[in-house]
């Protein structure tokens, strides 16, 4: 058994022996660390959340939207709302490089679409294949548009479920001809339902054409409702937003010092939306986590520092037999560790359910994940050391003599 | 085996100096029993801190074991008490809250040659001071001559070479004190070498050899 082993195994009996302390300083250890879970817990949860937002979307995605409003489109008629044309999209292809794929996107709403003595009227958007994928929007039935529906300017469409059961009920639509503007379309798949959107819109109720075919066949000579562009090469993401803007002031001619008449929105645009009021309860979290560690860790200072008095004569006995300073400065900070990191686990466990009921509360909390575990641990032994290594100083550095002699 | 000479001690409080030890000189042989005395303030304690390492002199040369101990660091001076000096105080000075057994094995802590059998040792200890029943027994449970037995066993573990009794039986009633003096006497007889400090004529007579301390030297 060595010296260290057999400190150890003294610290463990002298923690104990003083039982009272022990409770009072976990139980501060504690309140300190369930703050910091809980904290833990949030953040990593909402950042687990706006990482799968951004991922849907798409980290490498750029959208060119008319107006400057990054989530609203412009008021139908205003001049913002027609600023973007086809040559914009163009002009893109032509002089930027990092694409990896790009969509125009034009879309058109309340249009009466028919099939046989059926009719309806929803919003007809037309896109390259491109915006299927980043736009998570699936054929669960039959297939999506493809490259070849775009190049060959083919009268196919994908139609959402609400469209579905206006025109169809129940019947299968795949294959049957509908009426577009009165051009005829083949529905070649249908699109899963997704329900409601975060503005309001009903995203069920659309139905998708081959950009190309939208634009010769349906609606000449009509504004794009956006752009998206897919980049080749992530990090430069940020610069090939600046090329594009570059080129659309061109294309728009507008003066240097006057403001763009189009906005781009970027990963970075999804994720301040996505963390949303998150944010300010994390640094409100943050905040609390931070006093309540720093009292934990007076409150270890303070009874290590009472315990180093009480315990004098404990002191003065062993350096009479043979132990050494250091013998002591470790007795001490050991037993410090050890309370710390029993108050660390109580902690731990109480954050880990007040991020479950914080989640109740309709915050996004992760579950208890190596991080929270880490940074509960860390932080426990950190602020032991800190706030401990006076109180253990002072101990050791006693005279036996002077402590002997009372 | 000790080489004491010129000793000074002078302690300073509120700027007044008062020297207790004035020059103190002796030596103690391997295997010497002896005793000091004194009046109440003759500073008995002062020098026995001394000698067992404790504290450090003003002034004058220490030597044990040809070690001049004044030269060491108090890592080394730690471990000397450790592993030379056996002490029994007339507090007792046992840890509280903890039984006989593990009091008698505190100096084995910090030692640097832990032996395997240990606890087996510090059985044994405590069933030669006649504690065979009180192993388990916290200090607090014990009487007063039980605790400064077992402080003796305590000060037995490390198989030192000096035993240093600053008054022993001091807070011990007469009965007590004889089962105390007999056990010294038999250590005595097992070559240990005993220095122990008493107001008690009875207990120096005990000794070899019985040293004076007065006016901050010996005499005798
Ligand atoms: N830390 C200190 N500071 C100042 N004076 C001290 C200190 N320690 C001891 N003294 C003084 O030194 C003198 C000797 O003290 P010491 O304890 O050695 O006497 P003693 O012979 O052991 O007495 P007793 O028989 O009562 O135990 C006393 O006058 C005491 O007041
Ligand atoms: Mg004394």
């Amino acid at each position: 058994m060595t010296r260290v082993i057999r400190i150890i195994k003294e610290s463990f009996r002298m923690v104990r022996n003083n039982r009272l302390r022990g409770f009072i300083m976990i139980l501060g250890i504690a309140i300190g660390v369930t703050s910091l879970a809980m904290t833990v817990c949030v953040s990593v949860g909402v950042y687990e959340n706006v990482m799968e937002t951004v991922n849907k979307q798409g980290p490498d995605l750029i959208q060119v939207r008319p107006g400057t409003d990054k989530f609203n489109s412009p008021a139908a008629g205003s001049r913002e709302a027609v600023s973007l044309r086809d040559e914009d999209y163009e002009a893109i292809l032509q002089h930027i490089g990092n694409i990896d794929s790009i969509s125009p996107v034009k879309d058109r709403k309340e249009i009466e679409v028919k099939y046989e003595d059926k009719n309806t009227h929803t919003r007809i958007f037309g896109v390259n294949p491109i915006w299927g994928r980043v736009r998570d929007f699936n054929a669960i039935r039959g297939s999506f548009i493809t490259d070849e529906d775009v190049a060959s300017a083919a009268r196919v469409c994908v139609i959402g479920q609400i469209v579905k059961k206006n025109l169809f009920g129940d019947a299968d639509p795949i294959g049957q001809t509908i009426q577009i503007m009165d051009v005829p379309f083949t529905v070649k798949g249908e699109l899963e339902s997704k329900g409601t959107s975060s503005e309001g819109r009903d995203r069920d109720d659309r139905i998708i054409t081959p950009f190309t075919t939208y634009n010769m066949r349906v609606f000449r000579d009509s504004p794009l409702s956006q752009i998206v562009i897919k980049v080749k090469d992530i990090d430069k993401l940020y610069k090939t937003v600046e090329d594009v803007q570059a080129v659309l002031r061109e294309q728009h001619k507008i003066e240097t010092g006057e403001p763009d008449d189009f906005t781009m929105r970027t990963p970075q645009d999804l994720i301040d939306m996505a963390y949303g009021t998150s944010r300010s309860l994390i640094k409100v979290l943050t905040i609390i986590a931070v006093i309540t560690l720093l009292v934990a860790g007076i409150v270890i200072m303070n009874i290590m520092l009472t315990s180093v008095s009480a315990r004098k004569s404990e002191i003065g006995i062993r350096r009479a037999l043979g132990a050494r300073k250091n013998d002591i400065l470790n007795q001490f900070m050991i037993e410090c560790i050890i309370l710390s990191l029993m108050g660390g686990i109580l902690g731990t466990i109480l954050g880990y359910c007040g991020a479950i009921i914080l989640s109740n509360l309709d915050v996004s909390a992760s579950n208890l994940t190596p991080l929270a575990l880490a940074a509960a641990i860390v932080s426990c032994c950190l602020i032991a050391v800190v706030f401990g290594i006076y109180p253990a100083r002072k101990a050791a550095n006693q005279n036996p003599v002077d402590i002997l002699r009372g | 085996m000790i080489k004491i000479k010129d000793i000074e001690k002078t302690y300073s409080k509120n700027s007044v100096e008062t020297k207790v030890l004035r020059g103190v000189t002796f030596s103690v042989q391997r295997g010497e029993y002896v005793a000091i005395m004194g009046a109440s303030g003759s500073g008995k304690s002062t020098l026995m801190n001394i000698i067992g390492c404790l504290d450090r002199p003003t002034k004058g040369q220490y030597e044990l074991d040809n070690i001049n101990v004044l030269q060491l660091d108090d890592d080394a001076i730690s471990a000397l008490r450790n592993k030379k000096f056996g002490f029994v105080f007339q507090q007792f000075f046992l840890l509280e809250r903890t039984n006989a057994l593990d009091n008698v094995l505190l100096p084995l802590i910090y030692t640097d040659e832990y032996p395997a059998d240990a606890i087996q040792q510090a059985r044994k200890l405590l069933v030669n001071v006649g504690l065979g029943d009180r192993i388990e027994y916290f200090a607090n449970e014990l009487s007063g001559g039980q605790q400064q037995r077992v402080a003796i066993a305590r000060s037995l573990i490390n198989n030192p070479d000096v035993i240093i009794a600053d008054e022993p039986t001091g807070n011990l009633d007469s009965e007590s004190a004889a089962e105390i003096m007999k056990i010294f006497s038999r250590l005595h007889e097992e070559r240990r070498t005993i220095i122990i400090v008493t107001h008690d004529r009875d207990v120096a007579g005990n000794a070899q050899r019985i040293l004076e301390l007065k006016d901050g030297q010996i005499k005798g």
